[in-house]
């Protein structure tokens, strides 16, 4: 059988016959709850909005609880840690703003590319922090997780926020993402307050703020997402 | 490889669409009117059960309605659309999975006799689709049942016109493949 023979085949198919009275029972349902809505904004005001506002948490981060890290950092580690940790964020606001509506491009992609890049992040600590030896290593880190938590906490509410109206495709990509955000801003804020330079003490407690917003955001996203769809 | 669509232009569609976002009951009406038949047929090609389909389609107007603030005027609509259409069809998949775990059979039904060409000599499109893997089967279908072009396949599976194309290239060398062998028409299961 050659294509020509093949294509002649496949246009030729049989179609089901569509049931016309279900159809007339969904346009009725349709109908009776129609209401005038309001499009998505702009990709570009969700790109703003998402950047605003980590870069807020960062600012006020830096104000409140103090930029000893950032001050006390070398050149060679502010840019280890600084320049990975931008391109993640900017990927992962690109890839939540592909998220907001159906049919988008590289959504998955991005976020994927975004998980790349904190690992890289996390090879670069690893390669230009070293180990020292603490004597509070539990409380002192405890300490860090909370001040990361205090910011990224209302960081995600924020995010949670501006995204609700979108991204209804893939809720635990969303969520997932999302929290990875709000995460990598309670970093930020870690990484220009924290003084100390332990590479455990950063890998273990700096990046369980991430880890822990980006499960957070799973779970939130999931449940919300089941609750939902049993309403309707 | 593109099909001809039997819909209306897509202006006219995204026009719908957004009488539709403006609670405009003439467009919502038209706008289901024409897409639901595609819609189903996106579903019965690829479920081979009739009344599943029709319950998706039902599901997948009522994803439409809850998110249709997410289509912006002038982007392409069948993209859009599909791309819900695809979402329902996955989270159904689940579901009906996590349900068939649970469930034992007690006996197993014979299967009903499949309707073969009008010539008797050839499978129908449902029969020779239906051992395609899933990504194969769906860039078919969208392009042979739907008539969606390959930039519209593209979007609505969030892939490249490249990973599209060659998903129909496979499907077409396989379906080749399997029409040429000596139990083609014969047997139910190709």
């Amino acid at each position: 059988m050659n294509a020509r023979e093949l294509e002649q085949m496949l246009s030729s198919r049989q179609l089901p016959p569509f049931p016309q009275e279900r159809l007339k029972r969904m346009e009725a349902a349709v109908i009776a709850d129609l209401k005038p809505v309001r499009p998505l904004a702009p990709d570009g005001a969700y790109l703003a909005g998402l950047a605003a506002i980590f870069v807020a948490v960062c600012a006020m981060g830096a104000y409140f609880v103090g930029p000893q890290g950032w001050q006390a950092l070398s050149v060679l580690r502010k840019i280890a840690v600084f320049l990975p940790l931008t391109a993640a964020t900017a990927l992962l606001v690109f890839s939540l703003v592909r998220q907001m509506r159906p049919a988008a491009k590289h959504a998955r992609s991005s976020a994927l590319l975004s998980a790349a890049l904190f690992i890289l992040l996390l090879l670069l600590i690893a390669t230009f922090f070293q180990a020292a030896h603490e004597t509070a290593f539990v409380r002192s880190g405890l300490v860090c997780f909370r001040t990361g938590m205090k910011f990224a906490i209302p960081a995600a509410f924020l995010f949670a926020l501006l995204l609700h109206r979108g991204a209804a495709l893939s809720p635990a990509l969303t969520g997932a993402a999302a929290g990875g955000l709000a995460g990598l801003a309670g970093l930020a804020v870690l990484e220009i307050h924290c003084p100390n330079f332990n590479v455990y003490h950063i890998v273990v407690w700096h990046v369980a703020v991430t880890l822990a917003c980006v499960a957070a955001g799973l779970v939130f996203s999931s449940v919300t997402f089941r609750r939902w769809t049993s309403n309707h | 490889m593109e099909a001809s669509r039997e819909t209306l232009p897509s202006a006219v569609l995204e026009q719908l669409m957004v009488g539709y976002q403006q609670a405009d009951a003439v467009a919502t009406t038209a706008l289901i009117e024409e897409l639901s038949p595609q819609l189903y047929h996106f579903f019965a090609a690829q479920l081979g059960n009739r009344e599943d389909a029709a319950d998706m389609l039902q599901e997948a107007w009522l994803r439409i309605h809850r998110v249709r603030h997410t289509y912006r005027a002038g982007e392409p609509l069948l993209p859009w659309v599909y791309a819900i259409a695809r979402c329902v069809r996955v989270d159904s998949y689940r579901k009906r999975s996590r349900i068939a775990v649970r469930e034992v059979a007690v006996e197993v039904l014979p299967e009903p006799a499949v309707a073969s060409d009008a010539r008797g000599v050839l499978p129908s499109f449902d029969q020779l689709i239906a051992d395609l893997p899933a990504s194969q089967r769906e860039v078919l279908t969208l392009l042979k049942v739907n008539g969606l072009s390959l930039e519209e396949v593209a979007g609505a599976t969030s892939s490249s016109v490249g990973s599209v194309k060659q998903k129909a290239h496979r499907a077409y060398e396989r379906l080749r493949s399997l029409l040429q062998s000596p139990t083609a028409g014969k047997d139910s299961t190709i």
